[in-house]
């Protein structure tokens, strides 16, 4: 009997651990490997490596891009057998990180049978003839190409809030919409800053105009919005009339590349207005590298969207975290202009056209506006819809601890395709979710943390078994014991995605952390802490508690829920920190979960009865 | 308030005047007076936050300068 209830109670365990497992949440494929070799190390002693890589397993590591070699980030083809090799060899103290190369994943959901998966891929390309064209890796990294295969952008119109728009010769063949100057309180919203004309330009540069550079959704129409000065700053109250301006007049995208400021029940009654009348509004997350996007990213109904580097990092400057829901090309132009966003705009001193590489979320932003008016245009006009197109696309990123990726990184052949399929089903559990979380934006849910669905079924799958058990075995369930199974195996999993603007959010990883998740639970490393990741935990608890009639059965619990947590990873993804994946840590892991798992028997004494 | 710190330039759009403060926090300067358009510039600042003000530059709480001192 007693061993039948240990079984239950390990399946029990391991239900919550296999729900749990991040690897389920945002499980990828890739066919790539990324090493980033230390700076301090030297490019002879690099080189050496990179050579020793390519003799030892067969292998060509190349630059990841030109952009790469400061960095010195290399990547190579292979599978995960490659992935823990290189993790186990030598070359791994030469390096910061070695790791799979942008994991992408059409979620199943959105693959639903409709069209073979073939036809996500981006299919075929049309260059367009604007000779900067080749420098807009940003373009390239979003797959524009395929995307234009099916939509410019026709028939949306783009509000752009910023400095106003100037009409730049690379601008000249773009449609415009009358827009205001809320800032000289005047119709002509012309630029005196460049920073609004560089925005624009993103989302619909005049392109296969034969001259400078391209833009997203160029067959769109620009409605400037002139809200902030020269200086670059203006007030909240001209942008949230010129919010209500735009949804008045017939904009169905908004794009703001400014924030800052404090939270402003003005500005966010014009969002939640235009919102209703169906605009997508789209903010940058902000530029002063800190754990949450700012206002207006953070207001609920608006996109908030962080910067990525050439290479698909995160850019220094970005900011993270709560508040931010995609990832988009930003530029870092610490090291040259090359890797900046080029786009046409003006010099503010002279007021002549320029072709300027600019950095940050607010170069971000208008990447998400111009896709989003692409999706628009391919039929899917409700925002909400239109944010589900776009997040489900994007290109997930796998253990995005601090969410500084959001959903994905932006893309936007996927993200036509995805909307020419027209079967979005916004679900109703994440818009119920998602709702909640922007009662106020004070608190904000990062619906990727966790695989919310298949863990809600899990814990009710699991309350069946126990209901299941306890009908067989005459013991009364208690709360200890469910204490020590949800500790062990799965934390409150649940509290991992949940942020508090402006509060670090390594208490609620740590309360949303299982046991053997404590020791990496603070630096957000989806690796294993091995000293948390053990026996030791378990051990400790049993000693202390074990003379204790109630809470023995907590230690026992949680002792079950570590084995099965430490079997689990030990099945799907054996990586501990210091020692890394493979064997090793393979062997390892099983080792301590059998321990845990002879613990909680030698706990269980014959004579005992769970009370 | 008071802040003292280094004045900075940083690259975002055509470039935003901004105090790195001795607490570690970045400010952006509000319309600096042109004595204080100076990388490096050791300074002491007196001024307000402008809650009410958004930027493009996004890199920190807006400063609004009221008087300086060049330390």
């Amino acid at each position: 009997m007693r061993k039948f209830l240990i079984i239950g109670l390990f399946l029990l365990g391991l239900g919550w651990a296999v729900s749990n497992f991040s690897g389920l949440a945002a499980k990828g494929t890739y066919d790539s490997i990324v090493l980033d070799f230390r700076e301090d190390r030297g490019t002879a002693e690099i080189e050496n490596q990179v050579n020793a890589i390519a003799a030892q397993f067969n292998v060509r590591p190349q630059l990841n891009s030109r952009f790469s070699e400061a960095d010195h980030l290399y990547v190579v083809k292979g599978d995960r057998q490659l992935l823990n090799a290189l993790k186990r060899s030598n070359i791994s103290k030469y390096t910061e990180y070695i790791e799979p190369d942008y994991i992408y994943s059409i979620p199943e959901a959105s693959l639903s049978g409709v069209v073979d998966a073939s036809s996500a891929q981006p299919s075929g390309g049309q260059a367009p003839n604007d000779p900067l064209y080749s420098k807009q890796w940003n373009l390239h990294n979003i797959s524009i190409e395929s995307g234009w295969a099916e939509t410019k952008g026709s028939g949306v119109t783009v509000a752009v809030i910023d400095t106003g728009i100037s009409q730049v010769p690379d601008l000249k063949e773009t449609k415009f919409v009358a827009g205001y100057d809320f800032v000289g309180e005047q119709e002509d919203a012309k630029d005196d800053n460049g920073h609004g004309t560089h925005v624009a330009g993103t989302i619909a540069q005049s392109t296969n105009n034969g001259i400078g550079v391209a833009g997203i959704a160029y067959e769109a129409s620009l409605m400037p919005l002139k809200v902030l000065s020269a200086s670059g700053g203006g007030t909240v109250a001209d942008i949230a009339e010129a919010i209500r301006f735009a949804a008045d007049h017939n904009a169905t995208v908004i794009n703001m590349s400014l924030g800052g400021g404090g939270e402003s029940s003005a500005m966010q009654e014009a969002i939640a207005y235009a919102h209703k009348k169906g605009v997508v509004v789209i903010a940058a997350a902000g530029n002063s590298g800190q754990n949450a996007a700012n206002y207006p990213a953070r207001y609920p109904h608006v996109i908030g969207v962080a910067a990525l580097g050439a290479s698909g990092e995160k850019t220094p400057y970005s900011n993270f975290g709560a508040g931010v829901d995609i990832s988009a090309p930003g530029g870092d132009t610490s090291n040259g202009e090359a890797g900046g966003i080029l786009q046409n705009t003006l010099n503010p001193q002279t007021g002549e056209s320029i072709f300027a590489a600019f950095q940050g979320t607010s170069m971000a932003a208008p990447h998400v506006a111009g896709v989003a008016a692409l999706v628009q245009s391919a039929g899917v006009k409700d925002p909400d819809e239109v944010e589900t197109v776009l997040t489900e696309s994007a290109r997930k990123v796998q253990d995005d601890t601090l969410n500084q990726f959001g959903s994905g990184k932006l893309d936007a052949a996927a993200a036509v395709n995805l909307a020419l399929r027209g079967k979005i089903t916004f679900n109703d559990f994440f818009r119920w979710l998602r709702d909640n979380g922007y009662l106020n934006p004070r608190f904000w849910i990062d619906g990727g943390a966790v695989a919310l669905l298949p863990k809600l079924a899990m814990v009710l799958g699991s309350y069946l078994l126990a209901w299941f058990l306890r009908s067989y075995f005459p013991f009364t369930w208690s709360w200890s014991l469910a204490t020590g199974l949800i500790s062990g195996s799965s934390g409150f999993f649940f509290l991992k995605g949940l942020y508090l603007f402006d509060v670090p959010q390594y208490p609620f990883r740590l309360l949303g952390s299982s046991l053997p998740e404590l020791g990496s639970a603070v630096q957000g490393s989806s690796a294993l802490n091995p000293i948390s990741a053990s026996v030791l935990i378990p051990g400790l608890l049993l000693a202390l508690l074990l003379g204790h009639q109630q809470w023995k059965w907590f230690a026992i619990g949680s002792s079950i829920g570590v084995s099965v947590c430490l079997a689990t990873s030990a099945a799907i993804d054996p990586t501990l920190m210091w020692i890394g994946g493979g064997a090793i840590a393979r062997i390892y892991l099983i080792v301590n979960a059998l321990l845990c798992f002879g613990l909680a028997r030698l706990a269980m004494k014959p004579e005992d009865k769970i009370v | 308030m008071t802040v003292t710190g280094v004045i900075q330039h940083k690259g975002f759009g055509t470039g935003t005047w901004a105090l790195d403060a001795e607490d570690g926090k970045s400010y952006e300067l509000h319309k600096p007076p042109s004595e204080l358009q100076k990388k490096g510039l050791k300074v002491e600042i007196d001024g307000e936050i402008r809650d009410d003000v958004m930027t493009i530059a996004m890199i920190g709480p807006v400063l609004e300068v009221k008087t300086f001192k060049v330390l």
